[in-house]
């Protein structure tokens, strides 16, 4: 089954390579170097209509490479938050279609779209990201748990494992409201990594923390990446933050704006001063 | 935004919404009794055979009065429960208009002064209503009663003391407002800053409020004890334990902070070990004051309801073996048709609360959409999410109904066992009887289908919620 759809996703894909896939030259298709673990092809989604219509995506294609960790970074407004949401299903595009590996997630149903994200997704968000009710290790569980299943032996050591890289062993027994913010966003990287997810999803995982907590969460994301393969996608308006990442993409008013290799944090900041400048 | 803040503002209304029914039944309910206690009275003064009309006047009075005052109560609990559960819900917007300079106490007379908008509302729906069911009430009573009874008997509905209940229920709704607004006066400015976790307040204590509800349920007990000892020898037994009836559940009632979440927590663990079952057993012990004083009015009503049919189903067993095994079929009917009313006009109480359930339970899962929002995205189905909605109404209502039956049993069987103790019958050991409790199942299986009726409206606009809201729009809520 996964075949079938791998071979007719990929078809499309290069049968048909739209404008937006010409200009941005997104999709890595050179498979040997590095496979994609999601795409997106011309994707729009547009708010509202007639004068107070909203393109908050225009006409976006990429595609994240496997084992890499991509920072998407972009002025407000610029629709980075709107790409994460229809790349992890958790929204649907206007038109266009999006691919997580081989599975086309744009034609799922809810159901298969929540299995998704409860299987092979991963997701840290800015804030909220616990369910308060649940200790630090029930949290880590939850989507294991929502699967209905324990986790397995191999399953259980990894998660073992993560916590003990994370330093969460001596507070697996606390509620959220008995952690710090940093505290919070490292349960929150567990659960995510414990599923070992095609994808992980971060949403400006460090916004909300002291650049000292910050500092340790990203260390903790580009530590996943090197020792265990994960892949990442991750919101930041932090060039520091950014240059962790293997790549970083630049959206502007729904658009890829620029698609470049590490950077330094210098590099970046001097692009979005540059960006500044010409959207002023 | 203009989306989180309008879903607020219906919200709010909900709650309003609710507490203007609350009062309404509340006041409609005071003109009814008002009403049928005038009638009686008037019909009987009319009856030259009755001797002293004014102690009949006045039982009918005393009893009128207890009835509508335990509505009364109820209907104050939950209103300044509804209140406090708004504002717990408007933390930040108070926050806010504290930010910007806005004193505490203004915030809370705004708050306040919104229990008497809605009282006054309430009330005045309730009048209206309570008059026009009390023409149906005076024709129904004419229709019953023998037509020597009621001939000759002129009664005018429409009389100035009508006003009194919905008097009482502005007032009582809103001081209940300003109770349940007390913690506006916590709220600081800072908390319009902060994006902090959400904060349960499990372990808040009540020394003072724990102490005097475990005197009173000891002396309770202790007297209730007593009345069924003294009732093996004399019926009087049975003033000694309706003292001990009223003390020990006015313990129950003052104690509920204390005694319910313990009680929350043994029936949240029958759910099983799931993680949605977990999370909705874990949610009724989130807010453990609020979800107490949620349930205590319905068992407050429930136990009166399940009392009088315990009671009197025991007291005709009872009769029954001391007449030789069957009871006077006349006696049997007025016997029934007395609990029947009885329990009607009390089931008005448990009504009134279960009206607070459902919103205050709708409010509490409403209030948590961003909470749900995260769950969808960490990929909890959509049936998931029903069913742990679901579980968790089912959680409250029917760990509130199951107490109120217990409680009930219990009462209801001293109530009959101290009365009836001294009468010798089949039963008889050493001269006297042990009543044993007659479960009246009808009266249950009423109770439990009105309990599972109970569930399904409270779960009901939460469950649309969850399957409709969009996990981005609900992560995207402030
Ligand atoms: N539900 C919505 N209704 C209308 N417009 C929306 C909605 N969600 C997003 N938008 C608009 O779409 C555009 C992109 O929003 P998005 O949240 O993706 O931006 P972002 O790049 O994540 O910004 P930020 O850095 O502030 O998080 C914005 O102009 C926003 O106002
Ligand atoms: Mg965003």
């Amino acid at each position: 089954m996964y075949e079938g759809r791998y071979s007719r996703a990929m078809c499309r894909g290069c049968a048909v390579p739209s404008v937006e896939t010409m200009t941005t030259d997104p999709f890595d298709l050179d498979h040997d170097r590095a496979p994609l673990a999601a795409r997106v092809d011309g994707l729009f989604k547009t708010y509202g209509s007639g004068d107070g219509v909203v393109h908050a995506l225009d006409g976006v294609s990429i595609g994240i490479r496997r084992g890499e960790l991509t920072a998407i970074m972009g002025p407000s407004g610029s629709g980075k938050s709107t790409l994460m949401h229809i790349m992890a299903g958790l929204d649907r595009p206007t038109s266009g279609r999006a691919w997580l590996a081989d599975t086309e997630i744009t034609t799922l149903d809810d159901l298969a779209l929540t299995e998704l994200r409860r299987r092979r997704i991963g997701f840290v968000f800015q804030a909220f990201n616990l369910v308060p009710t649940l200790d630090a290790l029930d949290n880590i569980r939850l989507p294991f748990e929502l699967d209905g299943r324990r986790p397995t032996a191999e399953e259980a050591e990894r998660i073992e494992a993560i916590i003990e890289s994370l330093g969460l062993g001596e507070r697996l027994r606390h509620r959220p409201h008995q952690l710090s913010g940093g505290q919070q966003q490292r349960v929150a990287i567990a659960r995510a990594l414990a599923t070992q997810p095609d994808l992980v999803f971060a949403d400006e995982p460090t916004g909300n923390l002291d650049s000292r907590s910050g500092r340790e969460v990203l260390a903790l994301l580009a530590a996943a990446v090197r020792d265990r393969g994960q892949t990442i996608a991750m919101v930041t308006h932090d060039p520091v933050a950014a240059s962790h990442a293997d790549r970083v993409v630049f959206l502007a008013d729904g658009r890829i704006a620029a698609d470049k290799p590490r950077q330094s944090a210098e590099q970046i900041a001097a692009h979005m001063l540059a960006a500044d400048q010409v959207a002023a | 935004m203009s989306a989180s803040t309008g879903a607020a503002a219906s919200w709010r209304e909900r709650g309003t919404g609710a507490s203007v029914l609350v009062a309404g039944i509340s006041s409609a309910f005071g003109v009814l009794i008002l009403t049928g206690v005038g009638y009686l009275t008037a019909i009987i003064s009319a009856d030259p055979t009755v001797g002293d009309v004014r102690a009949v006047r006045y039982t009918l009075s005393i009893l009128g009065t207890v009835i509508l005052g335990v509505s009364v109560f109820v209907a104050a609990v939950v209103t300044a429960n509804t209140f406090a559960t708004i504002v717990a819900g408007r933390t930040r917007q108070i926050a806010l208009m504290r930010l910007i300079g806005s004193s505490a106490r203004t915030e809370r007379r705004r708050v306040a002064g919104r229990g008497l908008a809605v009282g006054a509302v309430g009330a005045a729906a309730g009048l209206v209503a309570g008059i026009g069911l009390s023409y149906v009430l005076v024709a129904v009573l004419r229709g019953y009663l023998s037509p020597e009874a009621v001939s000759g008997v002129t009664y005018r509905v429409l009389q100035p003391s009508l006003l009194l209940p919905a008097g009482v229920v502005v007032l009582t709704t809103w001081a209940a407002a300003w109770v349940g607004s007390r913690r506006v006066l916590t709220v600081t400015p800072l908390q319009a800053l902060a994006s902090s976790t959400d904060r349960t307040t499990a372990d808040v204590r009540h020394p003072v409020r724990t102490v005097i509800s475990f005197v009173a349920i000891g002396i309770g007990a202790a007297l209730l004890a007593a009345g069924i000892v003294v009732g093996l020898a004399d019926p009087g037994g049975m003033v000694v334990a309706f003292s001990g009836g009223v003390v020990s559940f006015t313990g129950i009632v003052v104690g509920s902070v204390v005694l319910m979440p313990p009680v929350l927590r043994l029936t949240g663990r029958a759910f099983g070990s799931g993680v949605t079952a977990r999370m909705a057993a874990q949610n009724a012990l989130r807010y453990p004051e609020r979800s107490a004083r949620m349930t205590i009015g319905v068992v407050i009503g429930v136990t009166l309801v399940t009392l009088l049919a315990v009671a009197s189903e025991s007291t005709k067993a009872v009769l029954a073996s001391a007449s030789g095994g069957t009871l006077d079929p006349a006696l049997d009917e007025a016997m029934n048709v007395t609990s029947a009313i009885m329990m009607s006009l009390v089931g008005v109480s448990a009504v009134i609360a279960a009206v607070g359930l459902v919103d205050l339970l709708t409010i509490g899962i409403v209030q948590r959409r961003r909470e749900l929002g995260l769950l969808r995205s960490l990929g909890l189905s959509r049936p998931q999410a029903n069913r742990m909605v679901l579980l968790e109404a089912t959680h409250v209502a029917f760990t509130a109904v199951v107490v109120g039956v217990l409680l009930g049993i219990g009462y209801g069987w001293a109530a009959a066992q101290s009365m009836l103790g001294s009468v010798v019958g089949a039963n008889v050991e050493e001269g006297h009887t042990l009543v044993l409790p007659a479960v009246p199942w009808l009266t249950v299986a009423v109770i439990a289908a009105a309990a599972a009726v109970l569930t399904l409206a409270a779960a009901a606009v939460p469950s649309r919620l969850a399957t409709r809201v969009s996990p981005v729009e609900a992560l995207a809520a402030t």
